[in-house]
């Protein structure tokens, strides 16, 4: 809920309940007020005829009979409301009435003044009429003032906030917001600028450490393993337990390359430096790395089908292309058993990698995480999945995992979500790479 | 054959040489930009090998350099720069090939004799090994005057070897070799054993003799005794 509409709630059950109080205190007040008033003209006229009946008048006989009765039978004495008939209208009005003993020639009787209270539920009527416009003209003006105030006084917050959804570090530049007159949204403002300064800086201090660490440990790298492979070829490596030993060392230098070439491919995804797109030829491609992984296939005796049935057109970065399919394929020869099937499905809307496999157990979402192995003691650094997911949230792919418990099939799923496809123009093939870059 | 190495990292340099030496290469290094930029200028080249990082200047403008003076050279780039931007890049301004740091010794040799094979023999190159002879070209072996039918495989695991004879070529380099970089090894040892074990069985139905050597625990050889 806005937090303007939250405080106009509060606002309106005040008013609400403040107008329901003042129109009753109105009301009672008013009613008792006017009531007194009557019952004053009542005495006056009460003594009046007193005086004239001591002062040895008679009782005047009134042109409304309705307003005075005289009556020779004991009636109940004092204040009392009372509808009458009026011959006019024919309708009951109500009124008040007054009732008191009055010796009239030594003759005991008892009298009985009235008025009509219409006029005064008339002023009743209008008094409170005018109170009630008024309160509910007020209550309409806070909601109206608070809702031009939410549109007008919050619009500079609206606007930071519409920056801040558009913002993302790899943009590399500092939030910019317009000058804004409330301290308030101009501190708020502040905070983020310099917040952002800080990101930015910070994040252009790590992507130079990545590339910069990506650099120099590979060198080192290279050096290791060029010289663990001539140390090899030393004829006192005829020796197999020398051989086992430098064999190990250079497996483990190798694995370390392999690692690292995936972590710095994991990190330029994540700074955004593939920019560069062009047309992908998702079939041609999936075709490619199957033949590639065909004879892998045929060694561990796996079925390795493909239904092309459409193609997607999809604007992307060639090598990160590759990289998406040729880990998703490799994630199904490495998570299955011998003489089982890969079923890879390309469609204008997704990519779907079926495989069998050994049951697995745990949370799906946590297969994509780095490092995450299916046994631990594997010599894969396990970043086959993490990549294919960085690549799809690059591009704004969904990628998902489902397992069929009946046959053991693992499926992975690559949809192109709808804003990551462009129309594109034909002809252009996928760029041809030397290598898989992982 | 007449290689230039470009590298700024001197024991890199220093393996290099030794191992393109002793596969019998001529080689030639030079340390940085403006060295390598005058070897260049100054003597022909069969083959460049350039490393993109130097310290000095940058190895695509070397590949610039050589195009713009239309050399007949070779170009192949190794690079510690994993980034698919520059092997494009590379690629585009005319070089051959493009090896990322770190690589196998046999894979830059395998790499520059078919860099070397497409551009100076056209089909007339063959390589004799023994009583083995193959034309690169034409994709065709002969064991003893009789052709050999291989797979696609089994014909590249042989030209790996005879690309390194008398080397021991490592389980990982052939596996690395036959199936891209990011194949995991525990499979892909299983697939070069079946590979290697079809192309023994082959030779010696057709009567060649054993020269694939296994080295134990560390990968085969193509012996020349």
């Amino acid at each position: 809920m806005k937090l303007l509409a939250k405080t106009n709630r509060y606002y309106l059950l005040l008013t609400t309940v403040l107008f329901i109080v003042a129109s009753a205190v109105l009301y009672y007040g008013l009613f008792g007020a006017l009531q007194h008033e009557v019952e004053e003209q009542l005495v006056n006229r009460r003594v009046y005829l007193e005086r004239r009946v001591q002062d040895g008048g008679n009782l005047p006989t009134s042109p409304f009979e309705y307003q005075m009765a005289v009556s020779p039978r004991p009636q109940r004495i004092g204040y009392g409301d009372t509808l009458l008939l009026d011959p006019h209208e024919q309708e009951l009005v109500p009124h008040r009435q007054l009732t008191f003993p009055l010796r009239v020639d030594n003759k005991l009787v008892w009298v009985t003044l009235r008025k009509s209270l219409v006029e005064t539920e008339d002023v009743l009527g209008v008094v409170l009429g005018v109170m009630v416009s008024v309160l509910g003209l007020l209550l309409l003006g806070v909601i109206l003032i608070n809702r031009w105030l939410g549109q007008w006084l919050w619009a500079p917050f609206r606007n930071t906030l519409r920056v801040l959804r558009g913002y993302g570090v790899q943009q590399d530049q500092v939030l910019r917001f317009p000058l804004t007159t409330t301290d308030e949204f101009a501190e708020l403002n502040q905070a983020l600028t310099l917040m952002s300064q800080r990101l930015v800086a910070d994040y252009e201090a790590v992507r130079e450490f990545t590339a910069n660490a990506a650099h120099e440990t590979q060198t080192p790298l290279a050096i290791m393993q060029a010289q663990l492979e001539q140390l090899l070829q030393r004829p006192e490596l005829e020796n197999p337990e020398l051989a086992t030993l430098v064999s190990e060392l250079y497996g483990a230098t190798l694995r370390l390359s392999r690692l690292h070439q995936a972590l710095t491919l994991l990190s330029s995804i994540e700074n955004q430096q593939f920019k560069q797109a062009s047309h992908v030829r998702l079939d041609r491609l999936v075709e490619e790395k199957v033949a590639h992984f065909e004879s892998l296939a045929d060694v561990r005796q796996l079925a390795l089908r493909t239904h092309l049935s459409g193609v997607p057109s999809l604007q992307m970065h060639p090598g990160l292309a590759d990289s998406l399919v040729h880990n998703l394929l490799q994630n199904a020869i490495k998570h299955n058993h011998r003489g089982g099937t890969i079923d890879v499905k390309l469609t204008p809307t997704h990519l779907e990698v079926r495989n069998t496999g050994p049951t697995v157990t745990g949370d799906p979402a946590r297969f994509f995480e780095r490092f995450r192995k299916h046994q631990a003691a594997s010599d894969s650094p396990g970043l086959g999945l993490s990549i294919v997911q960085q690549i799809c949230q690059y591009y704004g792919f969904a990628v998902r995992y489902d397992f069929e418990p009946t046959g053991c099939l693992h499926t992975l799923r690559v949809d192109f979500a709808p804003p990551a496809l462009f129309p594109a123009p034909t002809g252009e093939g996928v760029s041809q790479l030397g290598q898989p870059q992982f | 054959m007449k290689l230039l190495l470009i590298e700024d990292e001197a024991s890199l340099r220093n393996t290099l040489v030794e191992y393109l030496r002793q596969a019998g290469y001529v080689c030639e290094v030079a340390g940085g930009y403006h060295q390598a930029l005058e070897k260049i200028k100054l003597y022909q080249y069969d083959c460049v090998v350039l490393d993109l990082t130097l310290p000095d200047g940058t190895g695509l403008d070397i590949l610039r350099a050589l195009k713009v003076d239309g050399s007949r050279a070779g170009v192949l780039i190794i690079s510690a720069r994993a980034a698919l931007d520059d092997r494009l890049t590379g690629l585009d301004l005319g070089a051959d090939d493009y090896l990322t740091k770190p690589f196998h010794l046999a894979e830059l040799n395998a790499r520059l004799r078919a860099i070397i094979r497409r551009r100076q023999f056209q089909g007339s190159h063959h390589i004799a090994f023994r009583d083995l002879l193959v034309w690169p070209e034409q994709a065709e072996v002969f064991v003893r005057e009789q052709p050999l039918v291989l797979t696609r495989k089994e014909y590249d695991l042989l030209l790996f070897l005879l690309a390194n004879p008398n080397r021991v070529l490592t389980k990982e380099a052939i596996a690395e070799h036959l199936c891209g970089d990011a194949v995991d090894s525990a499979d892909s040892f299983d697939f070069i054993y079946t590979h290697l074990k079809n192309l023994r069985k082959k030779l010696q139905e057709k009567g060649a003799d054993n020269y694939i050597r296994t080295m134990y625990g560390v990968g085969y050889k193509l012996s020349t005794e």
